[in-house]
């Protein structure tokens, strides 16, 4: 049997499906979408069902790839029956959408969630009268605390296993439309699609001159590129992909004509029906719904009042931020530290199994210097993500997320850019690789990837690290805050500039509407948190390390052959030598390119590199700073600075980027344009401070 | 005198009485649940231009100040 859960976002959808599969879930991307897919099969008695948990939507339109493929699931897999999942304390949108899914699929079970956060608001929703009304049956559930999910389950498979279809009640349209759906039903009642779907359904479908109507679309099983490495968490991009086998043309053309003469385009249709729709959501109201007036405000009010005042909102919300900081990139460090030591201690184990079997030195060093250094450089980002995870995962059940979204939505704005992109880029600051995965919440997918393109533009802390020590050396003094805060400057207009070109790159036909849900605040539950938090990480580490294996390998190979010679021999150091000469009209020798070129594999190393070059052999970045200040003048250092901060962040982001974007053009577009940017900006860093005479 | 969302000061009520503009937009607007004799609220307004918290249907919406010069309000009933 398949079931699919369905609702609007922030329902609880979730809650129920984790309570459901627990941990037996397979986490996706739906076919060609940057949309999460979630499935699980769960048993029941000699009942083995699929459980798919569709996107939250608000609408079965195709306006987001969110709605458009929950449609494309409902109307091309057929799921049994559907479990819609009803926010009491939102009854009205929440119904709107229901009524959508009953015209298309009768065997609807409906979950009543959330009635204590209506009860707050002084909402009591009766839910018999509820299930009279619509003909359909109703479970009252909290899911946030378990009840009532298996009798949901139970009635579910009830529904589902009926051998004849249940009759819903009808949504009824006004006189002038009912005649013209059903003009339109008698045209198409004789055609193959009316045994598949509702004829109701198709005649409204046809009336708004819906495209899908009238395709035939076959499943074609996804092509097992490794198909052993099925994995019960987390598999990727396990989607069923779709193929379309033919489009045949409805009867209904001239009707539509005549339709359209009179006036009724199929703007006016999608209008008319939505209309009804809630009007007749409006007529039931009064049984199901009884509201008392409360004296005191609610819980979201008041916390609104401050969250979102025009005085303290900023404040409160650069205070969280602070704390997400804190909590994901300062004290996340000595984990980070330990994993990487960890790894160092694990290679050193392996390194002296080697010895005793006496393999040979380039070996030992590949395994110490290349893999267990390499990756553990990148794996000691997985505190970071992890806690940043959890953090974002709890902002954005428990309400505040969209709360940051309506206070930054000017900036964001400026750049032509969602509120929701604000989130992301904040983030950058802390480390890019979140930033990016952050941009999943967007649902415009232009928005997203423009987000993510111009996240790596925002210097991270280890990069801040970096600079702060260069700038400390070359502009001691206050000089150096002013220093830092140009570069910072400097970021982010190019940030802005950036943002309004890719605009421009980026085809995008309309512009995203920033009309967004702002949700009652509350708890979310644990396992809401943790969840998604080990789903995100663990992804992050099973797509990543495999790049980050071969590009480790990669680095030490071209660092450390021909073996036993001076860094500049060795092919990176030649490498670097010859692009030297590219470096030269920004001033840069070969050192400072090398360095760049060694600062891919994780930026923070940039400083270590240099210290090897100018042969400083001591760790402390201080030391390594002030031997740059005799090989370079300020301005030097400053263009330095200005193309260190823009030119690629490190190889996480990058696989990050490619991960989330699932295009190649597009990460290969990112490098190229942080790369081509960070230069020009050099360039005119260099020059122009020539020109006006400062060396 | 026609009068938008836009226009209202916080704690003001409008009934909706016709969305401009088509396509995406509006039909964004309708699955949120605004569609012509709706009653809004305006909450708050972010400053600086930013977006409006509107209060509909029992739930909270944000919007920004473009999208709200485009549904035309006329007073309570």
């Amino acid at each position: 049997m398949k079931i699919a859960l369905m609702g609007n976002p922030n329902v609880g959808k979730s809650t129920v499906f984790n309570a459901l599969t627990g941990s037996n879930q397979q986490v996706g991307n739906w076919a060609g979408k940057t949309v999460e897919r979630k499935s699980g099969i769960i048993q029941r008695g000699n009942q083995k069902i699929e459980l798919v948990d569709l996107p939250g939507t608000y609408s079965l339109t195709a306006y987001s790839q969110e709605e458009i493929v929950t449609r494309e699931y409902i109307l091309r897999e057929k799921p049994d029956v559907v479990m819609a999942v009803v926010d009491a304390s939102n009854i009205e949108r929440n119904l709107y959408l229901v009524l959508q899914i009953l015209e298309l699929s009768p065997r609807v079970v409906i979950g009543l969630n959330m009635l204590d956060l209506a009860q707050a608001t002084g909402v009591t929703i009766n839910s018999t009268e509820l299930a009279t009304a619509l003909n359909v049956p109703v479970v009252e559930i909290v899911a946030a605390k378990g009840k009532g999910i298996e009798e949901f389950l139970t009635e579910a498979i009830r529904v589902g296993s009926l051998v004849e279809y249940p009759i819903s009640s009808e949504v009824p349209y006004p006189e002038e439309l009912e005649q013209k759906i059903h003009a339109m039903e008698m045209l198409l009642k004789d055609t193959v699609w009316a045994n598949q779907y509702p004829l109701r359904w198709l005649a409204l479908k046809r009336l708004e001159r819906d495209p899908e109507i009238g395709q035939t679309w076959k499943t074609i099983a996804p092509k097992s590129r490794n198909n052993k490495a099925k994995d019960s968490c987390c598999d990727s991009g396990d989607a069923v992909i779709y193929q379309l086998q033919e489009t045949i043309i409805l009867p209904g053309e001239s009707l539509l004509q005549v339709y359209e003469a009179e006036g009724w385009s199929k703007d006016h249709f999608e209008m008319a029906f939505a209309d009804a729709k809630y009007q007749f959501i409006a007529q039931m109201l009064p049984k199901i719904k009884s509201v008392e007036i409360l004296a005191k405000p609610t819980w979201t009010d008041n916390l609104d009042k401050w969250v979102l005042s025009p005085i303290w909102g900023y404040p409160i919300m650069l205070a969280i931020l602070a704390l997400v900081f804190w909590g994901s990139f300062v004290a996340s460090a000595p984990l980070g530290g330990a994993v990487s030591q960890g790894m160092a201690w694990a290679g050193d184990v392996f390194v002296s199994l080697l010895q005793w079997g006496h393999a040979p030195d380039f070996v030992q060093s590949l395994v110490r210097d290349g893999i267990f250094a390499g990756v553990g450089a990148v794996l000691a980002f997985i505190p970071q993500i992890a806690i940043f995870f959890a953090f974002f995962s709890f902002m954005q059940d428990c309400g505040y997320l969209a709360r940051a979204a309506f206070l930054g939505d000017r900036f964001m704005q400026l750049m032509g850019l969602h509120g929701k992109s604000f989130f992301s880029l904040v983030s950058g600051f802390g480390c890019n690789v979140p930033g990016i995965m952050a941009t999943r919440t967007l649902e415009d997918p232009k928005d997203r990837l423009i987000t993510m393109l111009i996240n790596p533009l925002i210097p991270c802390v280890p990069r801040l690290g970096v600079m702060s020590a260069v700038v400390a050396a070359f502009f001691p003094g206050s000089r150096g805050a002013i220093i830092m805060l140009s570069l910072l400057l400097v970021s982010m207009v190019l940030v802005m500039f950036s943002a309004l070109f890719l605009r421009r790159i980026v085809k995008q036909k309309e512009r995203s509407a920033f009309v967004m849900e702002l949700p009652l605040y509350h708890i979310p539950t644990l396992r809401n948190v943790l969840l998604p938090t080990w789903q995100k990480t663990y992804s992050f580490m099973k797509r990543a390390w495999t790049f980050i294996l071969v590009a480790s390998i990669l680095v030490w190979v071209l660092s450390s052959f021909p073996q036993g010679v001076p860094m500049n021999e060795t092919w990176a150091g030649k490498m670097g030598g010859l692009l030297a000469i590219i470096g030269q009209p920004l001033g840069f020798d070969w050192r400072i390119m090398v360095a760049i070129v060694f600062g891919f594999t994780a930026k923070e190393t940039t400083l270590s590199t240099l210290g090897i070059l100018y042969g400083v052999a001591a760790d402390a970045s201080q030391s390594i700073a002030q031997a740059m200040t005799s090989a370079m003048t300020p301005l030097g250092a400053y263009t330095f600075l200005v193309v260190y901060m823009l030119y690629i962040p490190c190889l996480a982001s990058v696989v990050t980027t490619y991960k989330e974007s699932g295009s190649l053009r597009w990460t290969s577009f990112g490098i190229a344009y942080n790369l081509i940017l960070s230069y020009i900006m050099g360039w005119v860093v260099f020059h122009g401070g020539q020109f006006i005479g400062l060396h | 005198m026609e009068r938008f969302l836009e226009d209202l000061k916080p704690g003001e009520r409008a009934c909706v009485e016709h969305i401009k503009g088509e396509g995406a937009l509006r039909r964004r607007m309708m699955d949120m649940g605004i569609v012509p004799g709706v009653e809004l609220e305006v909450i708050r307004r972010a400053p600086l231009g930013g977006p409006l918290q509107v209060r509909l249907k029992g739930y909270y919406l944000a919007m920004r100040r473009g999208e709200c010069a485009k549904i035309m309000v006329s007073e309570t009933h």
